[in-house]
Order: structure tokens, then sequence, then C-alpha cells
């Protein structure tokens, strides 16, 4: 076998490897990551199945026991493809459009934690967790992220009534 | 006026770093000196121009000029003065703005130190740096603007982001920053060298610059590593989020260009390599900038949504396939002389570092992409969770860990493994004992054996390559201290090298811990009540509580035992940031060699008699800190110039001498002060031993708030201009328009016409109109007054303000006949706006 040979095959096993490892870890490790719409949209098949989802904080569904520490709310649909987001004006815009449509699709969430510092009205919630038969979503790990807060917000705005 | 003149110093800096892109190509055109000096003028005038920009802002933010908006979202007043400094560059507008500066300056160091050019590789690679800086100071000039200026002008700022009033967040964005555009310079060199057929020479030119910028993106991953740990309380460190991904994939291609350099320097080859690096590590700074400002990647570090998405891809686009077009017209220049032949010789062992740097990026770039990327393919959208990051890098940072620990045992080119002989005593047993002292201490875990093992052959080998270098010094009379000192001086870039090597090892070991054997639970505590956790006993002594001018903190004493002896007090505390609405939960931390003990205070109920307390138990956590510091010292060893050349040289040198004496002294003083932050006491350590004042812990009223439509307007008395007093109470049984308003506020005179006007339409129809200026402007309230010609009633108060909750002037509030707010306007209000709202009320 020549020199160059022996890189061409040492460097295709290591990213064969490699490609293995990503497909396996995708296959056993990474989530379904739904919108609540899809996730009742699979019906009782949702149920125990790890899965990753996003939606809109509704703010006066918060409720924390600090003795548990259990925090339970309640989060709205909002579109997961980015382009969709986009024709919505935006995340802050859909964001706003979920929480204040009676219509749109919720979720009751039960995350046994303390309370994250950015869970609040109308930040976005990335849940990582299982839908479960009682039809609440238990949570394993919550990510949240408010979009306007620091860049266009006006905090203090009165809202509109 | 700051705004004006900060918006036309970067305006300007636009215009001369595009004459200097111009007239540096025109100098390679020509061939001539004079355009090409006039270049180097140019990029000078930029960097003193953008400078100047950044000091204009900075002097904005000291002075509180909120009037700007950029200043107005991201200080205070009551911000301290470090963190008033930091928040320049606190949110996007004013992070670009220094992005480009700091380009310019290297730009400008670039250019000034040509003379040791010998070809156009320089005013080539101008071209390509002043253009890069054209793109970030348009960016900044015409889309991210931190000049422009509000509506009105508020009291007070906003404030910066509890999460960011960290000593780390002082330098962790400015040392990134530093990081990525430095990798610029390398890309730019590889352009010049393929356009000036300089193929062998540029590794030389562009290996410091490499170095420099991938310390210092390194810096930047360990201080947000560091705040991370500090500040979130989560109890970790990294989590793979795409915020953080963007950071480290360039530094990962970076170090792979790093070793791909000082390979083509020493035996030529890998000159692919070399270009297609400096290449990526330029691409993903791009990629990474415009993951985290587009909004397309989710994270919790992601700046705000913004309108920059575009014209990043747009730049990536053209960087990307306007370098490959490059690349492919001088291809017969990049195939030169190849590699060695065998694979277990230094240089095969490099490539395989070189593959498996790559094969790491590229995992972490699908794991980041992973979710558009797999509804691309099978429509369905999976996410890629830190185990499958773990998983799916693991392996392939063991390889690196292995191949660093081989490698440098190989000789040069002809070496093999079966020459190791001797020097492979060390690292063998390094891999035999690191296992075996792990398990001695209770980690016992397979996988973390061998990852063990991994780090022992590593850490043996590059302890050994040390000593060796020592005892082969001192054989020759030299005393062990000399000897460290002159092999260090000497051959700074392998030593300092190897002290890379030895704290990536070290901070191996606190991934090991942490990642392998993390402990988390959650207690609820009486006062007075004590826990079990592992070997410590905590106690919940007391709840304690201080109102703060911009937060309620409240601290949680809790007393650690070890085996009956006390250890300390550590005092997890929850901030409540009033303006902010904001809770932020500040861990405390007991770092120690074998662990770190994490607490961070949940909440409390019952009046603070009961606390709910998260207790983390980081092993060998405090290794990765350790390796931090002698990652950034075996760095700077490596980045440190050699005295012994310059010391040769003419006047002229001498002078370019000084300046880098100066540069290295800043450098230095920056490093250290990021250290300081870094690696000071993690907060909470020692918890407060000042009671509150306040005894109880019924939360004390903070600043007043802004009352809603529907709610009762806060009751006031106010001195007016005649003398007199007036009340909420005097207003009653009609409607009330209450303009907030100061006469130094061009917003403000504006409306004021339509003030009176409006007053006068309505003055029969029972409706009231008060002005509330400020007492300390009662002189220009007056004239205002009279120039204007205001007949309704005005008054001075400073309380009713606070207790209006307003952010700024003007601000207009409506108040119905029973004392309930109706209608509130910030900013300048207009007579149509105001005619709308009040028929409606008097039609009633």
């Amino acid at each position: 076998m020549t020199g160059k040979m022996k890189y061409i095959v040492a460097g295709s096993l290591i990213v064969a490897a490699v490609i293995y490892l990503i497909v396996t870890s995708t296959g056993s490790t990474a989530r379904y990551f739904l919108t609540i719409d899809e996730l009742k949209g699979m019906g009782s098949d949702a149920q125990g199945r790890p899965v990753t989802i996003s939606g809109a904080v509704l703010g006066e569904t918060i409720s924390y026991d600090a003795s548990q520490p259990k925090v339970t709310f309640t989060i709205v649909n909002v579109p997961g493809d980015p382009r969709e987001v986009e024709r919505g004006g935006g995340l802050a815009e859909v964001l706003h459009d979920a929480v204040t449509d009676p219509d749109a699709p919720r979720l009751e969430v039960v995350y046994e934690d303390i309370k994250p510092d950015l869970l609040q009205h109308e930040s976005q919630a990335i849940i990582r967790g299982q839908l479960q038969q009682d039809g609440r979503f238990y949570a394993e790990e919550v990510l949240l992220k408010c979009p306007t807060r620091y860049e266009e917000g006006v905090p203090g705005e009165p809202e509109e009534s | 006026m700051l705004a004006q003149i900060g918006s036309m110093f970067t305006g300007l800096a636009l215009a001369t770093i595009l004459y200097a892109a111009g007239a540096a190509f025109w100098s390679t055109r020509r061939d001539d000196r004079r355009w090409w000096k006039s270049s180097r003028n140019g990029v000078l005038a930029t960097a003193g121009l953008l400078g100047a920009s950044v000091a204009v802002l900075l002097a904005a933010f000291l002075d509180d000029q909120f009037y700007i908006r950029y200043v107005m979202q991201h200080s205070s007043r009551d911000l301290p003065l470090y963190l008033k400094v930091s928040a320049v560059w606190g949110g996007q507008n004013g992070s670009l703005l220094l992005w480009a500066f700091l380009q310019a300056v290297f730009a400008a160091v670039l250019a000034s130190r040509s003379s040791k050019d010998p070809g156009l590789l320089v005013p080539w690679a101008t071209v390509f740096l002043s253009l890069i800086t054209a793109f970030f100071v348009a960016v900044t000039f015409f889309l991210s603007n931190p000049f422009v200026i509000s509506q009105s002008v508020p009291v007070d700022g906003q404030g910066l982001n509890p999460l960011l009033r960290h000593p780390g967040m002082v330098f962790h964005p400015p040392a990134l920053y530093l990081g990525y555009v430095g990798l610029a310079v390398p890309f730019a060199l590889a352009l010049a060298a393929l356009i000036t057929r300089r193929i062998e020479e540029w590794p030389r030119a562009a290996r410091r610059w490499t170095l420099a910028a991938w310390l210092f993106l390194g810096l930047g991953l360990l201080l947000g590593m560091r705040w991370a740990y500090d500040v979130l309380g989560w109890g970790g460190y990294w989590g793979w989020d795409p915020v953080e991904n963007a950071g480290l994939m360039p530094w990962l291609t970076a170090t792979a260009l790093l070793h791909a350099l000082v390979m083509q320097d020493q035996r030529r080859g890998f000159r692919w390599w070399n270009v297609t690096l400096a290449l990526l590590s330029f691409v993903l700074v791009l990629f990474g900038t415009f993951t985290t400002r587009s909004g397309l990647i989710q994270s919790v570090h992601a700046f705000a949504r913004s309108n920059l998405g575009p014209y990043f891809l747009a730049a990536m686009g053209v960087t990307l396939f306007g370098s490959l077009a490059l690349f492919y017209s001088r291809r017969s220049l990049l195939s030169g002389p190849t590699a060695s032949e065998d694979l277990f010789s230094r240089e095969g062992m490099f490539t395989l570092t070189l593959i498996l740097f790559l094969t790491i990026t590229g995992s972490v770039f699908v794991g980041s992409v992973l979710p558009t990327l797999t509804e691309a393919l099978a429509n369905q959208r999976f996410e890629a969770g830190p185990s499958w990051f773990d998983r799916v890098t693991g392996p392939q940072f063991a390889a690196l860990v292995l191949v660093m620990g081989v490698c440098p045992l190989l000789g040069q080119a002809v070496g093999t493994v079966r020459r190791l002989g001797k020097r492979g005593i060390a690292p063998a047993l390094g891999a035999v004992l690191a296992p075996v002292g792990g398990a001695v201490a209770g980690f016992t875990r397979p996988f973390s054996l061998i990852g063990f093992a991994l780090v022992g052959l590593a850490g043996g080998t590059a302890v050994a390559e040390i000593v060796r270098g020592v005892t082969a010094r001192s054989r020759q009379g030299e005393s062990v201290p000399a000897a460290i000192w002159r092999l260090f001086g000497r051959h700074r870039r392998r030593y300092g090298g190897y002290l890379v090597h030895a704290g990536v090892i070290l901070m191996a070991v606190g991934v090991i811990g942490t990642r392998f054997y993390p402990f988390e639970t959650e207690a609820v505590l009486t006062r007075g009540e004590s826990i079990d956790v592992k070997e410590y006993r905590l106690v919940f002594e007391d709840l304690e509580q201080d109102v703060l001018s911009d937060r309620v903190t409240t601290q949680a004493l809790i007393s650690v035992y070890r085996s009956g002896r006390q250890l300390g007090t550590l005092g997890p505390k929850l901030d409540e940031y009033s303006s902010f609405r904001q809770t932020v939960a500040a861990p405390a931390v007991r770092a120690g060699i074998r662990e770190d003990l994490y607490l961070v205070l949940a909440g409390w109920t019952d009046e603070g008699a009961q606390a709910t307390v998260k207790i983390f138990i980081n092993p060998l956590a405090s290794f990765l800190w350790l390796g931090g510091l002698v990652f950034m010292a075996g760095g700077t060893i490596a980045v440190w110039p050699s005295t012994r050349k310059a010391r040769m040289g003419e006047p002229a040198a001498r002078k370019r001498r000084v300046w880098s004496t100066v540069g290295l002294i800043v450098g230095v003083v920056l490093l250290a002060l990021a250290v300081w932050a870094m690696w000071r006491p993690a907060q909470g350590t020692a918890a407060s031993a000042s009671r509150s004042e306040q005894g109880g812990l019924g939360l004390a009223a903070g600043r007043g708030s802004r009352p809603r439509v529907g709610e009762p307007a806060p009751d006031f008395s106010v001195d007016l201009l005649d003398g007199s007093t007036l009340s909420l109470s005097d207003l009653r049984g009609q409607v009330s328009v209450i303009n907030f308003w100061s006469p130094e506020c061009q917003p403000c005179e504006d409306e004021l016409p339509d003030l009176q006007t409006i007053w006068e339409e309505y003055q029969d129809k029972g409706v009231a109109f008060l002005g509330v200026s400020f007492p300390d402007l009662e002189a220009s309230t007056r004239e205002m007054v009279s120039e204007f010609g205001i007949t309704y009633l005005n008054g001075l108060d400073a309380v009713m303000p606070v207790d209006y909750g307003i952010t700024g002037v003007p601000e207009t509030f409506i108040i119905g006949p029973q004392g309930s707010v109706i209608y509130v306007h910030i900013g300048p209000v207009t007579a149509d706006r105001l005619r709308t709202e009040l028929d409606t009320l008097v039609a009633e």
C-alpha cells in the first residue's frame, strides 16, 4: 500500500466511525422536536415517548411550590419551522400572538425542579420530557428564552387591554 | 451631541477603510510603495476613528446619556462603574462596534509590520482584512448603529441584564472577539499567499497571529464556562448550547491550523490543510455570528432576533465560494510536496490529529443544526441534547488525548513506534498509575478508568518532555530553576505547547470527574434542620433578606460539616431584580481538590422558616479551572515574542519594540485581570455575616411601578408654580390629563403646543390638565411655561414621577373621574391622539 493510500484508508476509517457514532446517537439519544400541535396530533402514541417540544409560556398559569420544588405552567403552540416564524413577524410577534390566541393548542407542563430564572409570560420554552396519561407533559429539562427582553422591550409598558 | 459624533466617526471609518482597501489593491497592481503607504495610513485612521467611536460610546455610558437608545437599554444610573464599561458590549450593537474596532486594530498592526514582508503578502492581506473590516463597519453603521437616539428621554436606563453582572462577563466577550478578529488574519494571509504564490512564506507570517487569536478564543471559552458555573446555577459549565458550540468550532479548527502551520513551516507539505483550515476557521466565525443573531438556532445565550442574519449569510457565501474558486485556480500550487509516507511517523500522527479536529468540528456542527438537517432529510425534527454531544464527541476527544500522548514520542518524520525505547517509560507509567490512583480515590467506572489511562499517558508524555529538557540542561551545569527558565525562554513555542497540553490534560480530568460522576439532589429544610449528603452534613441556619437599590436579595445560610468538623458556611442567594421582573439564583460553591460542593437556593416558604436547596457535588471540577490556568500560562509563553532577534535591530526596530512591549504589557494586564475575574473564589463562598436591618421577611416595596390601565392612580401632592398644592382628590369628578415632562427634553418641548391646544379645546368640557416637571429645574420650567404661553396647571415634584413608575419623559396619563388610570402614553403624544381618547371619555 502506498503512503497516500494509508492516509486515505485511516482517514476514511475515522470518518466512518464518526458517522456511525452520529447515526446511532441520533437514533438513541436525539429526540423528536415537536410542536404542541404535532404532539396532540399523535394522540396516545405520544404518551411516554421522550420528546422535545417548544411553546410560548402563559404567564398567569405559572405556579411554583418551592417546598417540592415543583413548577406547573401552560404553554401555547408556536410554529416550529423558522421560516414560518419569520413569516409571522419574528419570534417575539409569534410568541405574543400565541399567548393571546384563545384557540391555539395548549399543554400543561409539570416540572419538578427549581423555577427557572427566565420562566415568565411570553418567554419561549424548549422542554425535554414526555407526555403522561393524565395529558400533562412532565419535563426533565426546560430551556427558556425571552426574545424581546433586552433588545426591543420597554419594561413596564402597560399591557393593552 | 455624543450620539452624532459617535455616528460620524463610524461613518468616516467606513470611508477610510474602503479607501484603504482600494489603495492597497492599487499598490499591488502598480507595485507602488506610495499607494501602499497611503493604504496603511487609511487603515490606521480607521482604527483611530473606530477607537474614537468606542470611546464616545463609553463616555455616553459613563455619563448616563439615556437618550441614546442603546445606552438606555443596557445601563442604568445605579450600575457600578465596571459594569457600565462592560455594558458597552452588553448588546448586539455595541459588540459589533467593538468587533469592527478590534478588526481594524488587527489590520493596522499587520499593515504597520509590513517592512519585514519581502513581497506583496501584507498589501494583499490588507486588501482582504480591510474588506472584512468594512463589512463589520457597514453592518454597525447601517443596520445596528449603537448611536440611535430614542424618542423619549428616560429618567433612568433599563439596566444591564442581571445575568451579565459578573466580572467574568467583562472580559468574556472582548476575549472572544479578539479571537474572532484574529482568525481573520491567517485567512487574509492565506488568500494573499495564494494570489502572490508565496505559499511557503505565509505560515511563518501567520503563526503568531493564529496563536494569539487561538489563545484569546480559548480564554473567552474558559471565561464563558466559568461564568456558566458561577452564575447560571445549574451546576454545570458546558451545556453544548448552540452559542457555546459557535465559539468552540472555530477554536477547534484554529487548534488544528496551529499544528498544521508548524508542520508546513518545519517540513513543507500540509499546504492544502493550512489554507483549508484558515478558511474554515474564518467561515465558522461568521457562521457563529450568523446563528447567534439570526434566530435560526434556539439558544439561551443568543442575542435577540435581528435583521442581520441574511447579511452574514451572504458574507459567508461570498467568502466560501470566492476562496474555493481561488483554491481551485491555484491547485497546482497547493499540491506541493507530500507529507511523509509513514502513518506512524510524527507527520502521520499530526495528520491524524488534524483529521480528528475536523471530525469533532463536523460532529459539533451536525449536532448544532440537527433539527434543520433531519427535517430536510427525513421531514422529522430531531434535536441533539447534551447526551448526544457527549456520546458523539467523547470517543473522538479520547482519541485526541491518545494521539497527544503518543505524538511527541515519535521522532520527526522517520521515527517509528519501535524506536520509542526509553522515552515510552514515563507515559506507560502514567497510563497505569492514573487509573489506579483514580480507582483508589473512588472513581471506578470502566469508562472513566479508560479516560484516566489516556490522561495518564498524555500527561506522562508532557511531563517527561519537560523533565527531559530540564535535566539535559542541568547536566551541563545549570541549576534547575535556571534550566527551567532557559528551557521555556529559548524554546517558547515548543515547551509552551507542552504546557498547553498539560493544561488540556488537567481539564480532561475535570471533564471525566464531572461527566461520569454527576450528583445532584434537593432538600427542603426547616430552620435548624440538617441533612446528610454523601459525607457532608448541611445545616440550614437562617434566611436573610436585604433590599438593595436594584434588587431584593435573599440568602440562605447553610453550615457545612464533614466528619463532625465545620468546613464553613455557604450562602446561596436568590436575587430578585424588580426592574427586570427576573429572579437570578446565585449559587454558592465550596471548591475542593476532590470535589466541589455547589448549593443553589431554589426558594423559600413560610416566611423563611423553610428553604428549598438544590445540592450538586461536582467531582474533580477544580481540575477544570486549574487546567485552564496552566493552559493560559502555556499559551502565553508560546505567544511571547522572542527578544533576541529584536535586540540586534536599528532604531526603527527599537521603536517598534517599545510599542510591542507596550502592547505586551497591556495584554498581560488584561490577561491577569481576566484570570482574576475567572478564578477568584466563586460567589457565596463566605456568607455575609451582616444581618439584614429589615428583621422580618415581608418584601419591602421597591420602586413604584407604573399603574396599569384600570388600576387606581397613585395619590400625589404637587407644588404648583403659583405656590399652591394640588392632590389627586382635587381632581376627582373630572377627567384629568397628567403630563410628565422636563424643560431639558426636546420631545417634551415639541408636544407642549399640542397639549396647550387640547387644553384650550377641552377645558370647558370637564377636563383638567396638569404638567409635572422636576423641582431642580424650576427656573427653566417657569421660563418654558411662559415662553410657550402654557395656561394649564404646572407643578414640580420629584416623588410623583417615581410613584407613577415613569421610565422617562414625556409620559402622559389620563385619569378618570373615579381616580383610575384610563390611558397611558409613553413618549411624545400628539393632539390627535389625545383628542381621540378624550372624546370617548367626555361623550360618556
